[in-house]
């Protein structure tokens, strides 16, 4: 069945994300000038401007900053999955990334829940990154 | 506001006209420009500015324990004025608490009267020098302070989701040019783009500490009669979605005394305003600025 919902726009900042991504490895920028780690991918360093920048692999283990209850789809391919709960999460390593929590119910989840990355083979071409509750 | 000022200041012209208009709510344009907002969130079915402002407030939850119970003081209450202003689009339809609570969830923490209104319409305001002002047939209405600050950022590098925002520095600022305390200011128009938007704004004013909202909500103290009227027009919420105008005009059409049945004074049981506190923001919680008026 055709995957009903968007898919990533690739481009050359987000395309070394997006390969990682296909073989279940989470890649996160490192700036190599400050350290500090970027999400989403960018050109430039925000804080210091350097264009020097590495990818280093994250764990895929974090915690939930916050999340929302998505009980409208505002787009179609949403309509069988409400309601969802899309959330910032904070990796272990400093990034913080937009995601879903995957794996509970909605009610479950609250703010600085343990989580870890579970991956959502969409198509041939892409894995999207998503968490679920850490398993014991 | 800031580059009329400058543009009057400088000398380059002797009026600036602000204005807005938009078929938001007959055309789809509205919609397309919120999509257009989410590039690649849209995968995990995150959209617009609601999904965004949902995240400020779940983690406002977490933070300082506010949610529902504080916003529909803030929801419940706009919509009072709203029912003394015919030309809102809720004029009509009266919300109480148990409508507010019992009302379906869009993105939660938001249900649907935690969110603001999609318009057709606009608004519009004319600045121009205090001598010229003078001549014309409204009262006198300047501006005292102005102040606007821009956290910007990433969403996902947000740490300003539950305070401080933009409002902090902007509101200190704002107050440190108009030379007056917190007190002072007899009336508040904030930009309410969601209920939870009002709370962090005036939290970040200092109006009262963080988990504070609730208790100072409480009781009437933003609806008619209230001791610290709020969105007098019924803001975005319960009047009409035009950006930042909404707040705006609605401040000096008060201050001048041209609101009619929900104008401040005795004919609503409230002061009759002198300094009135305007706020806009942009972007989730990204940018903000604050205005204080004064009538002379």
């Amino acid at each position: 069945m055709e995957y009903a919902k968007p898919l990533p726009q690739v481009n050359a900042d987000t395309r070394p994300f997006w390969q990682g991504c296909r073989q279940h490895l989470l890649k996160i920028q490192k700036c190599k000038n400050c350290g500090l780690l970027r999400c989403p991918p960018a050109f430039i360093c925000p804080e210091c401007l350097s264009s020097e920048v590495e990818w280093v692999a994250a764990k895929g283990k974090g915690r939930v900053y916050s999340f929302a209850v998505y009980h409208a789809a505002y787009q179609p391919g949403f309509q069988d999955e409400l309601p969802y709960v899309v959330a910032l999460v904070d990796l272990d390593e400093g990034a913080r990334m937009i995601t879903n929590i995957v794996g509970c119910d909605p009610g479950e989840v609250y703010c600085e829940m343990a989580v870890e990355i579970v991956w959502d083979d969409v198509n041939e071409t892409f894995s999207i990154p998503k968490f679920r509750p850490l398993q014991k | 506001m800031l580059h009329a000022v400058g543009a009057l200041e400088s000398g380059a012209c002797k009026y600036v006209l602000i204005s807005y208009g938009h078929s938001a709510r007959s055309g789809d344009s509205m919609l397309r420009m919120l999509s257009d907002m989410t590039g690649d969130e849209a995968i995990y079915g995150h959209f617009g500015a609601a999904g965004g402002y949902a995240l400020a407030a779940r983690r406002a939850m977490h933070e300082f324990n506010t949610g529902p119970d504080s916003w529909k003081h803030i929801a419940v209450g706009q919509r009072a004025w709203a029912n003394l202003n015919p030309q809102a689009m809720m004029y009509d339809s009266r919300l109480t608490d148990e409508g507010y609570m019992t009302a379906k969830w869009l993105i939660e923490p938001f249900r649907l009267f935690d969110n603001c209104l999609i318009s057709d319409g606009g608004r519009a305001c004319i600045i121009t020098s205090v001598e010229r002002a003078r001549d014309l047939k409204h009262p006198l209405v300047t501006i005292m302070g102005l102040g606007q600050h821009n956290p910007s950022g990433d969403l996902q590098k947000a740490d300003y989701l539950a305070g401080p925002t933009g409002a902090r520095i902007a509101g200190e600022a704002a107050f440190s040019m108009a030379g007056i305390a917190r007190d002072d200011i007899d009336a508040c128009q904030i930009y309410d783009c969601f209920t939870y938007t009002v709370e962090i704004t005036l939290q970040d004013y200092g109006y009262f500490e963080p988990s504070g909202g609730k208790d100072w909500f409480m009781g009437g103290t933003i609806e008619p009669g209230g001791r610290m009227p709020v969105n007098t027009s019924g803001g975005l919420l319960s009047e009409a979605y035009h950006m930042g105008l909404t707040p705006l005009t609605e401040g000096v059409m008060q201050l001048m005394g041209r609101c009619g049945p929900r104008q401040l004074g005795p004919e609503t049981n409230t002061k009759t305003p002198e300094i009135m506190l305007c706020s806009d923001n942009g972007g989730i919680l990204q940018t903000h600025a604050c205005y204080i008026l004064r009538r002379i």
